[in-house]
């Protein structure tokens, strides 16, 4: 039988039927309950205040946890509770997850509207029987611009907008050369983009007015992918020589976007066919995945990619749910390890502008490095390993609600979560923090020698570092300063001569700096030239999203930029030999 | 100096990665008419062992098994042309052909494990990386090897370590070799699946495994 479920904390009003778990039911409606567990009422983190409907007795679990988390009796797991009636509950925030914390940008690069999209409004004069002009041929008149070209299926729609405008219009043009959309009357004021930086982890996508080039609404959540490999090689190896599954993971990322482009434009009240451009930024493997081009050529040697420039493709040949005609363009990659979201870095954080040299590291399971050498521009990759997105560390996790993101020696250690609750675990800059202590108290040893009676480095009550994680930790750090060794060196320069580093990335501002010097990570530099630029990937989109000027520019970019590679180079194994012990650089 | 010193020095210079001094070392035991053959397995050897008794104990990591390695080899750089105007050869622990496979570029590890390899006294032929498949069994057989080790970085160049056993099989040369694998995706259990004969974590347990497999 069908039922309703009141949800009053948020607002909304859900149909169910009998026999229905309710935590599907929230999480379907986009409520975020927490199912640790993967509901099998395991973690007590689902739980709902039932205020309206019949209330079933509480299981034992759920009555010891009620008492333990000091919950009202009315208090009942979503994943346990099987619907059978009209519902009224509130969901606490303490049960939900929280979203996914959405990194700080750089100050926003400021670039004057110019989209590639652009809309007309246009009063059709009405057909003379003597000579009746198509409506196309009409359209094209009032908007004086020859060779135009309009899609098929849009030239079905054309009619009934005219008709319903009484023949005022309003049409989308993509770079005055193809029509895109067509309204009926007047629509100037939606016109609509989306920017999206498509990360290995995390997908974050701004919603913006594209005439006044503000951003109106931003989203994030997990790649759908995540599920499958935690890492940029994990879903590499996933696809490799297997369509069906290189397909599985195009869905779920597409699934995970089109979820995100739903809540947006639900939240904006946007109508879907308002959307009139995406860009998309992702690394290489990303871009190839999404587009459902095989990887198979990126995991083995000599690593080449498919392509770096995407064709511009309509939404609907994407697989996004938007205005199906939308253009969606992508930014082009510059090499097999250094994607598309490194170019928009690139182009957001105006390296190529400054005087003097500069370095810009984005650190990730590959840490990539641009480096800008006078008017030079080098890039390079170096394989970091996933221990800075805490994946092969005894207690990692990558930096979501319940992570260890900093930590203080106060003659004990302090720790700091993620979203302030329970540590559940350590993220790349916690593991940062707590190693860089270790190493000063002296458990841990310059080579990485745990001292400790225990073997074990103790971070809370429940978690610790072995010896193995500080293993994986030195390697990720020795990758990167290796990596930045060669580069300047190959260039004739030294950590001394830059007027500057930019740390993009997962990191955000909590990496600490006088840790990250001590672990030897980032070099001993005027902490001042230090500059965070958080998801920088997504600020480029952005510009990219504002102004097809913006494209001119990453494309010259990257035609421009040199590549280094670090395998091939005979320095690299004894540059990364040496970087494995912790200490400052020297 | 006694004898006995000398030994426990060399082992020591060996064990602290001072190069310098374990070369010196060796000069001395030649200068001093010392028999080399035990210079080598009394002195030297036992420093080794104890850097990957360290290293099993965590205190040790990648730099001091390089030093380690580093310092065998200038030692015998001086000991084995000696050995050899007396007509004496260092004990070969057995002849192994080792390489990156086919597909992939990572040779760091791989470069561990054939410095350690030698640095224990084996015969090693390092045919670097992105190795094909039959390039290790025309060397193998070229130099009567033991061992064939091939070295994965990534899970799918992992694939061709499977590949190459089915070649091995395919010419009827299954069981000639000794195949041992290694890298980071691999593990024992991919090892067994494949038919190899063995399955290494690190340089010093593929050395350990080697000599198992030498019955030394």
């Amino acid at each position: 039988m069908s039922r309703i479920v009141k949800v009053l904390s948020h607002g909304l009003e859900i149909r169910a039927e009998d026999g229905d778990r309710l935590s599907d039911r929230l999480q379907a409606a986009g409520i975020p309950i927490s199912v640790y567990c993967s509901k099998r009422g395991l973690c007590g983190k689902c739980f709902v205040e039932v205020v309206g409907g019949s209330l079933p007795p509480a299981g034992k679990k759920e009555a010891a946890w009620i008492e333990q988390k000091n919950l009202g009796e009315n208090f009942r797991l979503a994943c346990q509770f099987d619907i059978a009636g009209d519902l009224e509950v509130n969901v606490p925030a303490a049960f939900t997850v929280q979203p996914v914390p959405v990194l700080p940008e750089i100050p926003r690069s400021v670039v004057a509207p110019d989209p590639a999209v652009r809309m007309y409004e246009l009063e059709l004069p009405r057909p003379e029987i003597a000579s009746p002009a198509s409506l196309f041929d009409l359209v094209a008149e009032g908007l004086g611009l020859e060779g135009l070209k309009i899609p098929g299926g849009l030239l079905k729609d054309l009619p009934a907008a005219v008709e319903k405008g009484r023949s005022r219009v309003t049409v989308a043009v993509h770079l005055d050369k193809e029509i895109i959309a067509v309204e009926p009357g007047s629509a100037l004021d939606r016109n609509f983009g989306l920017a999206v930086d498509v990360g290995t982890t995390t997908l974050v996508m701004d919603l913006l007015d594209l005439d006044s080039g503000r951003t109106l609404d931003t989203e994030a959540a997990l790649n759908g992918q995540v599920r499958l490999g935690a890492d940029v090689i994990s879903r590499i190896t996933y696809a490799y020589g297997n369509p069906a599954k290189a397909a599985e993971l195009r869905r779920l990322v597409l699934g995970t976007l089109n979820d995100m482009i739903g809540r947006l434009l639900d939240r904006k009240k946007i109508d879907r066919d308002s959307v009139h451009e995406v860009v998309i930024s992702g690394n290489t493997a990303m871009s190839h995945l999404l587009l459902g081009v095989p990887v198979d050529t990126l995991a083995t040697a000599p690593y080449h990619a498919v392509f770096s420039r995407a064709p511009v493709i309509p939404a609907s040949e994407a697989g996004l749910v938007v205005n199906a005609h939308s253009p969606v363009y992508f930014s082009p990659n510059i090499k097999s390890f250094v994607g598309g979201d490194i170019a928009s870095g690139l182009l957001a954080s105006r390296l190529a502008a400054n005087d003097g040299h500069f370095l810009l590291i984005d650190l990730g399971t590959n840490g990539e490095l641009v480096l800008k050498a006078g008017s030079e521009l080098i890039t390079t990759s170096t394989a970091a390993g996933p221990a800075f997105e805490g994946m092969n560390i005894s207690c990692g996790m990558p930096a979501l609600p319940g992570a260890v993101f900093r930590a203080r020696d106060n003659g004990s250690v302090d720790v700091w979560t993620v979203g302030g609750g329970e540590a559940t675990g350590i993220c790349g800059t916690g593991l940062i923090d707590i190693a860089a202590i270790a190493l000063a108290r002296g458990d841990i040893a310059p080579n990485g020698a745990v001292r400790t009676g225990d073997k074990k480095i103790r971070v809370t009550d429940t978690l610790s570092l072995s010896q193995d994680d500080v293993r994986q930790l030195q390697l990720a750090c020795a990758a990167v300063k290796s990596g930045v060794r060669i580069m300047l060196g190959r260039n004739g320069l030294t950590a001394s001569d830059l007027g500057g580093i930019y740390i993009a990335g997962a990191f955000g501002s909590y990496l600490n700096i006088p840790n990250s010097m001590s672990l030897g990570l980032l070099p001993s530099i005027d902490a001042n030239k230090l500059v965070f630029i958080g998801n920088s990937s997504l600020a480029g989109t952005r510009l990219l999203l504002q102004s097809k000027g913006e494209r001119e520019k990453v494309e010259a970019l990257v035609r421009g930029i040199r590549y280094l590679s670090l395998a091939s180079d005979p320095e690299f194994q004894d540059q990364f030999i040496n970087a494995l012990d912790f200490g400052p650089w020297t | 100096m006694s004898k006995e010193d000398m030994l426990a020095r060399m082992a020591q210079a060996i064990i602290d990665g001072r190069k310098e001094d374990a070369q010196a070392l060796a000069l001395e035991a030649v200068a001093g008419g010392l028999d080399l053959l035990e210079v080598i397995e009394k002195g030297y050897v036992p420093g080794l062992q104890k850097v990957g008794e360290l290293w099993e104990k965590g205190e040790y990591f990648l730099p001091e098994l390089i030093s380690s390695a580093e310092c065998m080899k200038a030692a015998m750089s001086v000991l084995q042309p000696e050995l050899k105007k007396a007509h004496l050869e260092a004990p070969v622990r057995g002849r192994v052909v080792i390489g990156t496979i086919e597909g992939d570029i990572h040779d760091i590890g791989k470069n561990l494990v054939a410095s350690m390899m030698q640095a224990h006294g084996f015969d090693v032929q390092d045919l670097g990386a992105d190795v094909k498949l039959e390039r290790f069994i025309e060397t193998a057989e070229e130099t009567g090897a033991d061992f064939i080790c091939l070295s994965s970085l990534l899970t799918t160049t992992m694939l061709n370590q499977k590949k190459f056993m089915e070649l091995l099989k395919s010419r009827n040369l299954a069981g000639r070799f000794k195949v041992l694998v290694g890298g980071a995706p691999v593990t024992q259990r991919w090892a067994s699946e494949i038919g190899a004969d063995g399955y290494a974590e690190n340089a010093p347990a593929a050395v350990r495994l080697a000599l198992e497999l030498m019955g030394k």
